[in-house]
């Protein structure tokens, strides 16, 4: 709304703003560019030559140029707190008396009664507030003024909310160019909201090689979300925000000291110096920083204290800055506090210019490039500042870096040459920064040229957005694919051992060893023909002949034998397989106990065994219906029977060999007989079936394992590399 | 006394790094490769420097571009060798300077300095530099700036420098590029590590005492136990003799060399045990309790127990047929037959088949009986040495299960077997059989001759009415006489059968036993100790 205020005067478009156009030109503070000069930016001119201005930090005189009539508004307003106070400044800062009237009658209408209370103390606060930017009038003033202001609330409201209708007033009013933000369409909000959660939803779970570079990136690319990328888009070009950076003892903080004019951040000669990164500002957009839309998650500390929190910048203004501008002393880029790294390159993210500080000694240094390629990658705007330099070589060194810049692809980058000098009190003679401060001053005046900066930062960003988010997203399908594949390493092993289960229980190698001995045994010893007998005369049931429980239990640990040994294999050649994948496979397969088959293995499959057993008597017990003419003459003992019949099943092979098919098909010719060909057919594709179940769950089980090993690693979403790219997309076309 | 304590360092360097040599030998495949790799070039770095001239030090002068490397170089050798420049980096190949040239040709070479930047300085002649004889200084080109990236000459240098000289300036003394890389990565050698603070003339002298303090203790967080840090001035001269001193020092002692070996050994076993929190030798010998528990479950797979059983009682029921009492297996064949019945005559016929069939080894239990034996052993080993004895011990797998059936046939008898005196007895029963039909048609011919007069009888004793019970007595004597043998015979089936079963398991145990330890045993224990070489050398490479 406070936007709205001060872009009507200029633009007479807004509602009830007419009379605001006609004085604007008779406002002499503003020679140079009259129509684009914003109220706001009016004083900064005004106090700048005026030294003393910078003494008093709320500015109160020199700034208000308006005259009495401001002055009269502003006591009005000065009680209310800040959002009010915000408020307030955009009328005082209105020029002359005719705004007067209309401002009056806004502040009358929207703070009816208590806006009368008291007078002069507020003056002074409310100039400063003046200055204060648009951005933060968008959040603070809603409440207060809902319904009072017609246009300019609906101006506010679209601020806040980013409604398309507000955008489109704020379009028109915005062309001015003052620090207004370029209308946020609707869209463009909704396609950062999205890319926001897209890229929040990503996990990179497994260790491949790098993935950790990715989750880097992935918290490179949330935190400059967060602090520049979506407050940025919503508010004006001013104040922007200047990151000076570069290697430990360039003298960074030298320098932003020297262009401050007092020490706000700590010098030395220990390196590294700066720990939390300090923001420097004129006084007027000392409260603008300290609410916070750039950096928001960071906290703001008065003063650097030693155990700073790790996610902390120290605000501080000094009023030798101009306005509209703010100074960021990072930390270094190269120390051995790594931290350091990080918290640069955050800020740096953070950034809508960086100014790069390097030294004579220093300008080849490797990390001072990857800076400055960082810088290229994201098309951040950015001046170089070769610091340090002994005015002795100062040509051959200048000229040598200009070249390794060119060679660089940098060469039209605006550069400042600091000569070596003795530093006092941490700061450096006015006449070496003089350059400096000379731009700086020009980007705080002329708005289009920070626009422009600022802007291009911008576009630069969402630009490198076009090939940081789908690498992110390719990163995260190598995953998914690589996930994939240890699970199907997993799968083929114990399909693979259950292959060879089959094979042998079918090609007759399970009778052997002590299974056959048993079954000589019960052969031989002519219990097997003891367990048929005639069904003459009294016939009570008969207890299964004693051998028929050796039989059964080696017939058990024969099948045991066979699954516990294909469950090791199964084990050993799925951590072989993931040893052979790169990166996770091998870390995942370091997972104890995944090479050999799980502990409580042996008795899981001396149940699972015991179970089709009991699962095949049943079935001979229940659909082994004799033939009729064999029931009048035989009766049978069902234990025996099932066991001759898993003799036959899993020894002998396949069920329906040729009768007469030699010796070996003993079980089979017999059982033909007595429950017919038919019958048996019917019991052995279930009994078999039903085994290859039960194993095959008992597999499963062991496959978990596996399973959950790669789970606690994380599941990767499949859908969110899908949705990253949709969201990218989706930026490219609101943009 | 320099001899002797090099000579001792020399006694004690040798025997580690044979040590590390073991352990590159036994440890391939088993370690990380590429610590082995590292270990091997260690070797075969410590063997080339150990051969060439022991009366040189190498130092080198390492450091960020700009910290005044070639200055510093220049000022310790007195001449203008090295190029200086302020264009950044300067200094693109290593300059050597030699105080006593003799003998350091070969060493130059091995450190592939090129001819034209070697410099000599002819130590004799020079007053005051006498003590610098043997020094080998080497300016290096920088670690950190861009043109490192693709050229390692620094990074090779200074792995091979016998003792390393960072100059630093009050600039970049913290830069990462060497503390990350360098300094952290050589803790442990504070011995072969000056640190120089160059460019001192551009600090007051407290901020130069705050600098040297700051970096002392920057240096002690990374590990350097006791930093040497001088503070020198190239540029005024400050400070560089007491470089010169502490280098000096060093060259006299003409142990840098050794030292510089001993601290990168120190580091790559530090490295090794890193896996193996700690040492653990195995008893090379399987003891007797895991030989017969490997025999056991052996004899298991190939199910000798049961075999004997089946032994038994197979034949005591073919004994039947056999030795039994003719008239009770005459009479069994009165009773109907069930299979008859069915018309599945030929079961007996398959079944007589079933027993002729020799046992075999089944494959999954012998698979499991060696794994078991390797789990057992390995409880407690690292990983990879658990995999090394589980693939020692199924080396032969694939052959045991052929290998132990070839043995039982050879042991056990078939179970269709006739011995001879089942013959002997069958004759035996048959004869009292036929015994019985003479004495039961004597009877008749009694009876009819003697009591119903029938006839003249053809001999007096045929119609002897009163030989009639005796020939009653001997009808009952013989049918007894056969089911007696019957009874007996049956129980020396038995027992033979018993003895057999004993013998068959005994034989097989003692064949089992042979075959485990041809196949299993020996390449397990192989293992073993090559596992117990290895840590022996792991120790033993420790200081």
């Amino acid at each position: 709304m406070r936007s709205a205020a001060r872009n009507t005067p200029d633009h007479g478009t807004g509602a009830g703003s007419g009379d605001a156009v006609t004085e604007e030109p008779d406002i002499e503070e503003h020679p140079e560019s009259p129509g684009e000069q914003t109220i706001a930016f009016r004083p900064i001119r005004d106090d700048e030559p005026a030294p003393e201005l910078a003494s008093s930090p709320s500015g109160s005189g020199g700034r208000l140029s308006a005259g009495s009539a401001a002055d009269a508004i502003e006591d009005e307003a000065s009680h209310e707190d800040v959002p009010e106070a915000a408020d307030d400044p955009v009328r005082s800062a209105e020029p002359d008396g005719a705004s007067h009237d209309a401002a009056a009658e806004k502040t009358e209408e929207s703070e009816s009664g208590p806006a009368d209370d008291d007078g002069e103390q507020g003056a002074a606060d409310a100039a400063y507030a003046a200055y204060t930017e648009d951005a933060q009038s968008l959040e603070d003033s809603a409440d207060p003024e809902d319904d009072s202001k017609g246009a300019e609330d609906a101006e506010h409201t679209e601020h806040a909310e980013g409604t398309e209708d507000a955008a489109d007033e704020l379009d028109g009013d915005g062309v001015r160019s003052f620090p207004m933000p370029e209308p946020v369409s609707a869209a463009l909000t909704e396609a950062l909201n999205q890319l926001r959660t897209a890229v929040k939803g990503l996990h990179f779970g497994l260790d491949v090689p790098g993935s950790e570079e990715a989750r880097k990136a992935q918290a490179a690319v949330l935190a400059q979300l967060d602090d520049y990328v979506i407050p940025r888009v919503h508010m004006s070009t001013a104040p922007a925000l200047i990151a000076v950076a570069g290697s430990t003892g360039a003298g960074k903080s030298t320098i932003v000291n020297s262009l401050a004019g007092g020490k706000v951040s700590a010098t030395g000669v220990r390196r590294p110096t700066t720990a939390t990164p300090v923001i420097v500002c004129h006084p007027d957009d000392h409260e603008w920083y300290a609410r916070g839309d750039l950096l928001g998650g960071v906290q703001r500390l008065e003063e650097p204290t030693r155990d700073a929190p790790p996610g902390s910048v120290v605000l501080t203004s000094s009023p030798s800055l101009p306005r509209g501008l703010a100074l960021l002393d990072t930390p270094d880029i190269d120390s051995v506090v790594e931290e350091h790294h990080e918290i640069a390159h955050r800020m740096l993210d953070a950034a809508d210019l960086w100014v790069f500080v390097t030294t004579a000694s220093r300008y080849a240094d490797a990390p001072s490039w990857s800076l400055l390629r960082r810088a290229k990658e994201r098309g951040a705007r950015l001046v170089i500042v070769l610091s340090r330099v002994p005015p002795r070589s100062r040509e051959v060194v200048v000229k040598h870096f200009g070249r390794m810049l060119h060679e660089y692809g940098l060469g039209e980058v605006e550069r400042f040459v600091i000569k070596e000098t003795s530093v006092q009190d941490g700061r450096l003679p006015e006449i070496e920064i003089a350059d400096l401060r000379m731009w700086l001053s020009a980007l705080s005046v002329d708005d289009e040229r920070r626009d422009a900066a600022v802007k291009a930062t911008l576009n630069g960003v969402l630009n490198s957005f076009r090939t940081r988010l789908p690498a992110l997203a390719r990163h995260l399908e190598t995953q998914v694919a690589l996930r994939a594949d240890l699970r199907s390493d997993v799968d083929a092993a114990y399909m693979g051992a259950l292959a060879r289960i089959d094979e042998a229980t079918r090609d007759g190698s399970l009778l052997r060893g002590e299974v056959l001995a048993r079954w000589q045994d019960f052969a031989g010893s002519g219990d097997l023909m003891r367990t048929l007998r005639l069904r003459r005369g009294v016939k009570g049931h008969q207890q299964g002949p004693e051998r028929v429980r050796g039989l059964r239990a080696a017939l058990r640990a024969g099948l045991e034998a066979l699954v516990n040994s294909a469950v090791q294999q199964a084990a050993e050649e799925a951590v072989a397989r993931w040893r052979q994948r790169a990166g996770a496979g091998d870390r995942l397969a370091a997972t104890p106990g995944l090479g050999r088959p799980a502990e409580e293995i042996a008795r899981r499959t001396t149940r699972t065994i015991t179970a089709w057993q009991d699962h095949v008597t049943e079935l001979i017990r229940t659909e082994g219906v004799t033939k009729r003419s064999v029931a009048k003459l035989i009766s049978f003992d069902v234990e025996s029977l099932s066991l001759i019949f898993m003799i036959g099943l899993l020894g002998y092979g396949a069920t329906d060999a040729p009768a007469g098919a030699g010796a070996g098909a003993l079980p089979q010719r017999l059982l033909r007989g007595l429950l017919g060909a038919e019958s048996l057919r019917n019991i052995s594709a279930k009994a078999r079936s039903d085994l290859r179940a039960r194993v095959g769950l008992l597999f499963d089980e062991e496959t978990l394992r596996y399973v959950d090993a790669l789970d606690s690693a994380g599941i990767p979403d499949e859908a969110a590399a899908t949705r990253l790219y949709q969201a990218t997309y989706n930026l490219e076309v609101a943009r | 006394m320099t001899a002797v304590s090099t000579a001792e360092t020399q006694h004690g360097l040798g025997p580690r790094l044979a040590a590390l040599a073991k352990i590159v030998e036994l440890g391939q495949g088993r370690l990380d490769p590429a610590l082995v790799t590292e270990a091997a070039q260690l070797l075969l770095r410590a063997g080339d420097r150990l051969k060439l001239s022991s009366d040189h030090t190498v130092v080198a002068l390492a450091g960020g571009t700009g910290s005044g490397k070639s200055s510093l170089f220049n000022a310790v050798s007195g001449l203008e060798l090295s190029p200086i420049g302020v264009r950044r980096p300067t200094t693109a190949r290593t300059h050597a300077c030699v105080w006593g040239i003799d003998g350091a040709g070969p060493l130059l070479d091995w450190l592939q300095i090129q001819w034209r930047h070697r410099f000599a300085r002819a130590s004799a002649l020079d007053k005051g530099e006498s003590q610098l004889h043997g020094l080998i200084l080497l300016d290096l080109p920088d670690h950190d700036s861009i043109r490192a990236l693709t050229d390692h000459e620094a990074h090779r240098l200074i792995q091979v420098a016998d003792l390393i000289v960072w100059v630093l300036d009050p600039q970049k003394y913290a830069d990462a590029s060497v503390h990350r890389r360098y300094v952290t990565e050589l803790t442990g050698h504070d011995a072969v590590t000056v640190f120089v603070l160059n460019q001192s003339d551009r600090l007051t002298p407290e901020e130069q005492a705050e600098c040297v303090a700051d970096l002392e203790d920057l240096l002690r967080r990374e590990g350097v136990a006791h930093p040497r840090v001088v503070a020198t001035s190239a540029t005024t001269g400050r400070g560089v003799d007491s470089l010169k001193a502490v280098l000096a020092e060093s060259v006299a002692a003409r142990r840098a060399a050794y030292q510089r070996l001993e601290a990168d050994l120190d580091r790559l076993v530090l490295r090794l045990v890193k896996d193996v929190p700690e040492l653990l030798r195995v008893e090379p010998m399987l003891d007797g309790a895991r030989r017969a528990g490997l025999v056991d479950a052996l004899c298991d797979a190939i199910g000798v127990s049961a075999l004997g059983e089946a032994l038994e009682n197979v034949y005591a029921v073919r004994s039947a047929d056999w030795v039994g009492w003719p008239f009770a297996r005459w009479a069994a064949r009165l009773r109907p037959d069930p299979l008859k019945s069915l018309r599945l005559g030929a079961v007996k016929d398959d079944i007589r088949g079933l027993v002729a069939s020799s046992v075999t080894a089944q494959p999954a239990e012998v698979d499991n009986a060696v794994q078991a034996l390797a789990d057992g052993l390995t409880a407690g080993m690292p990983e990879v040495w658990r995999d090394g004895v589980r693939e020692a011990a199924r080396s032969r797998v694939d052959e045991l299960p052929e290998a132990l059936s070839d043995e039982l046939s050879e042991v056990a008898p078939p179970l269709d077997r006739v011995p001879v005196w089942w013959w002997l007895l069958k004759i035996w029963q048959y004869l009292l059989v036929v015994m019985f039909v003479a004495s039961l048609a004597w009877a008749g011919a009694i009876l009819a001759y003697g009591v119903f007069k029938a006839g003249r009888p053809p001999a007096e004793v045929l119609g002897d009415v009163a030989v009639l019970p005796w020939v009653g007595l001997m009808m009952i004597s013989v049918l007894g006489l056969g089911l007696f043998s019957a009874m007996a015979s049956r129980n020396f089936v038995v027992l033979a059968a018993g003895k057999e079963r004993d013998r068959l398991e005994h034989d097989m145990r003692r064949r089992v036993g042979v075959l485990a330890q041809d196949m299993v045993v020996q390449p397990v224990e192989r293992e073993l100790t090559r596992y117990n070489e290895y840590f022996g050398a792991m120790a033993a490479a420790r200081r």
